[in-house]
């Protein structure tokens, strides 16, 4: 299915003129480190685009500049229907220009009415009382849900819809502005929370959009959807465009993930497994989220990949094993102590006397105090094991650091910086080194290298690689199909709360992606033959 | 099977850079208040023919601070977990310093006990608002100006909105024994904020408040007993607010409930000026402590020059705001 009525048909690259959005040569950087690198991107009227990358490449960057959150660096531009926009983009401008955006949580309030939802932001006030004129705020809410072919009461509570309809009250918000035969609206992750069928309503939606003359940037991990619905589709790495615009329609998922993963120099070698036959940690009967009644039994030295969509139960069952989050039922036992997963308990104490360690996705808000120093964070979780009560102790703690600084190349390797002045690769560092210098028996990583350059994912993936020779258990709960590839000796791919597939052996980036995003079905999972000879080499 | 990753070189490492020990950097704006206060005292001299640099003008200085010392670093104690603001501070050491005269001089109460009863009251009060804020997750605010005002309001009951005095004076030496032409209250505070330092710098428990303060989460999942830490916070502003109040009501032989509220600017203003001070951007009770006795010198000084009693709130108020923004960007320079 291809939802567009762009002109010139799905394959025809617009020409100059003719573009609804454009733009060149685009960059960002956030000191050192240089996230967006001449950007093209043109989309012309009528088209639906998708924006694909692997996280960390780029796109919410690219976004977030044409929204007005960050300012480019100096160089770029960004025209809409062939009027540059005054660089940083103002938000006011880009609204008036057309520009609007539905995020990935689509930005509602649940307690408060559709039409006030709809109109935040606009609401007008009489000119003296400074009242808000209801009535015509619930008319204009209506017609914009009429644009779409919706009838809701827009005296409804929003937290009361269903993800259907609340992601209609986001696109009616996006289109409100818009005039007729124009606009842009960019879907960043806005499908994430709807199902299957709510998808296929929200691109019926899509499409009464498209046929009204708008044109839609959809950035979305769902590569399916991707291929199927969208025009043409611009692949993002690593901050640069490899490939822009490439018809929808000459493309499939595979040869996408090839692209978004890169295929060339420098390369990590899988390695052989160091699993040994001793069992290190078990988990019996988890029941956390969607997930219930999972069993795990991991050895001295594997490394276990979890992965799955958003909602698939991978992240929750990383989580809980991890001691990040309360199970409703389930045991785990490391080295020979048990550990109850659906205790309610205030700290993760417990989990790291027994020797588990957990390495948290968002760096800065779970795994690292970034106003406090390298050393004060590398060495928090031993302070009392290691320490006297009455006195920290600098030794120990100097000894530990610049060994962690050592051994994972964290740069500048001062111990006394604050973690908020490294770049994120050098903070995910930190945090890897926080947790492995307590020498675990069990190590739990939730997206080791996510946003990180590839110098420290080289570094982050041989440290991870040395605590499993060493004999710690390894579970990396990732999407990051390349990362899983290279350091699992099994993966485990969720779906629905069930591991839908276990693939162990040579794997592939590609299997594990196709495992992940293929339906459910009588077929074997893990059979991609037929994909793999379409892929662009 | 080969994985593979981009193929731009990595970004090259930062050149190394020569740093001096973390002891030494910024001296300048970390020590700043210092100079300030030093040309503070510089310019009194001139300008009051000498007056200022008579040694009684210092005692005068040093001597009357004990009270804000015990309830700055009372504030501190839940400020540097991150619960802001615990606006009941002075009304906790009021409750206390009022508990302990009108028992003993009213009720006929030994002196002890009394002293007792009003520590106790203190950290009482300290655990129902910690129960409030950590168990139950009221907003600090409204628990603290809730409990403060009710506070005032029983204190003011109590002492039958008079001044309460009478307490035995011999007593007092507990805080007016002479110690090298200071009292010795001046020095339990001295104490008790190298008493706090060290607890912040030096062990488990105070690194882990810094890393309550700076994130729960964060803490959490290294295994610090974040709630505990929360509760035990507020439990222990209490401790500090009943024994300074019994120190203070101990010295001047009584209290007077209604002084509490001149109290709430005063402790503010040192505890954010002191984030201008030693460690920047930072709660800090050294910083503190100088902020305490900087603005007690700039108020006194106007004083001997003939300004009014209005300028204590003027100088307090201006402080505060001035320090708070002075902090704020000297914070974001290093950051």
């Amino acid at each position: 299915m291809t939802v567009s009525h762009q002109a010139g048909g799905a394959a025809g690259h617009p020409c100059a003129g003719q573009h609804r959005l454009r733009v060149a040569s685009l960059s960002k950087s956030f000191g050192p480190a240089r996230v967006l690198r001449d950007v093209e991107l043109s989309i012309a009227p009528g088209e639906l685009h998708g924006l694909v990358g692997q996280n960390g490449c780029g796109k919410s960057t690219l976004v977030k500049i044409l929204t007005g959150v960050y300012p480019p660096d100096p160089g770029g531009s960004v025209t809409v229907d062939g009027r540059a926009l005054t660089l940083p983009v103002r938000p006011l401008d880009a609204r008036a220009a057309g520009l609007s955006i539905v995020h990935q949580d689509l930005g509602l309030v649940d307690d408060r009415s559709i039409w006030e939802n709809v109109r935040l932001g606009r609401y007008q006030a009489g000119r003296l009382s400074r009242r808000i004129n209801v009535r015509e705020e619930k008319r204009q809410a209506a017609e914009a849900l009429a644009r779409l072919d919706l009838m809701l009461d827009v005296d409804t509570r929003v937290g009361e819809l269903a993800a259907e309809d609340r992601a209609a009250v986001a696109i009616a918000r996006a289109i409100q502005d818009h005039e007729s035969g124009g606009g842009l609206i960019i879907f960043d992750e806005s499908t994430r929370a709807l199902t299957r069928r709510g998808r296929g309503r929200f691109f019926t939606l899509v499409k009464s959009v498209i046929d009204g003359g708008a044109s839609v940037l959809l950035i979305s991990h769902q590569l399916e959807e991707v291929v199927e619905v969208t025009d043409r589709v611009t692949v993002l790495r690593d901050g640069q465009v490899v490939e822009g615009g490439i018809p929808a329609s000459q493309t499939s998922e595979a040869a996408l993930t090839r692209l978004m993963l890169g295929r060339h120099v420098v390369t990590h070698d899988r390695v052989d497994s160091q699993a040994r036959d001793t069992e290190v940690a078990r988990v019996t009967g988890l029941t956390v989220r969607s997930v219930s009644g999972f069993d795990l039994s991991l050895r001295k030295g594997e490394i276990v990949g979890l992965t799955g969509l958003v909602g698939s139960g991978a992240v929750a069952v990383a989580e809980a094993i991890g001691g990040a989050r309360q199970a409703r039922g389930g045991l785990l036992t490391v080295a020979g102590r048990n550990i109850d997963l659906s205790r309610k308990r205030g700290c993760t104490q417990e989990f790291i006397a027994a020797g588990v360690a957990f390495v948290a996705e968002r760096r800065l808000e779970q795994g690292l105090a970034a106003e406090l120093t390298v050393t004060d964070n590398l060495t928090l979780p031993r302070l009392r094991t290691r320490g006297h009560q009455l006195r920290t102790g600098g030794r120990w703690q100097a000894a530990e650091t610049a060994a962690m600084i050592s051994k994972l190349d964290i740069r500048p390797p001062d111990p006394h910086a604050l973690v908020g002045h490294l770049s994120g690769g050098n903070q995910q560092k930190v945090l890897l080194g926080k947790w492995l210098a307590g020498r675990p028996d069990l190590l739990v990583l939730h997206e080791p290298t996510q946003a990180v350059d590839v110098g420290a994912r080289h570094d982050i993936i041989t440290a991870i690689r040395q605590a499993a020779a060493d004999g710690c258990g390894v579970i990396v709960s990732s999407v990051d199909a390349a990362d899983l590839a290279v350091l699992c000796d099994r993966v485990l791919v969720f779906r629905d709360g069930r591991v839908a597939a276990e693939l162990a052996g040579d794997l592939t980036a590609d299997d594990i992606i196709h495992a992940t995003f293929e339906a459910p079905g009588p077929q074997e999972p893990h059979h991609h033959d037929r994909d793999r000879k379409e892929v662009v080499q | 099977m080969t994985d593979t990753v981009q193929s731009s070189p990595a970004a090259p490492a930062a050149p190394a850079r020569r740093r001096r020990p973390a002891a030494l950097q910024n001296i300048g704006s970390r020590y700043a208040i210092i100079g300030v206060w030093v040309a503070l005292i510089v310019l009194y001299s001139f300008t009051d023919h000498g007056d200022f640099l008579h040694v009684t003008s210092f005692q005068a200085i040093f001597n009357s601070q004990q009270p804000l010392v015990f309830m700055a670093a009372a504030l501190l104690c839940t400020i540097i977990v991150g619960e802001f603001v615990d606006l009941s501070v002075p009304y906790v050491f009021g409750f206390a310093a009022t508990i302990l005269p009108v028992l003993v001089v009213n009720h006929g109460w030994p002196f002890w006990p009394a002293a007792i009863v009003a520590v106790v009251a203190a950290v009482g009060v300290g655990v129902v608002q910690a129960f409030l804020v950590v168990k139950v997750g009221v907003n600090t605010i409204v628990v603290t100006l809730g409990m403060g005002t009710l506070l005032e309001g029983i204190s003011l009951w109590m002492s039958d909105l008079n001044s309460v005095s009478g307490l035995p004076s011999g007593l007092s030496k507990l805080a007016l024994l002479d110690v090298g032409g200071m009292p010795i209250s001046f020095y339990y505070g001295v104490l008790l904020i190298a008493g706090f330092a060290y607890l912040l710098w030096f062990t488990p428990l105070g690194r882990h408040m810094r890393f309550v303060g700076a994130s729960r989460e964060v803490s959490r999942l290294s295994g610090v007993r974040v709630d505990r830490i929360r509760f035990g916070s507020f439990v222990f502003a209490g401790l500090l607010s009943g024994l300074g109040a019994v120190i203070t009501a101990t010295g001047i032989g009584g209290y007077n409930a209604s002084s509490s509220d001149t109290y709430l600017l005063p402790v503010f203003a040192s505890v954010f000026l002191g984030t201008a001070i030693v460690e920047i951007g930072r709660f800090n009770p050294v910083g503190t402590f100088i902020g305490i006795y900087f603005l007690e010198t700039g108020i006194f000084g106007l004083q001997l020059l003939g300004l009014e009693a209005w300028v204590s709130q003027v100088f307090y108020g201006g402080v505060l705001v001035v320090a708070v923004t002075i902090s704020t960007l000297l914070h974001r320079r290093t950051s």
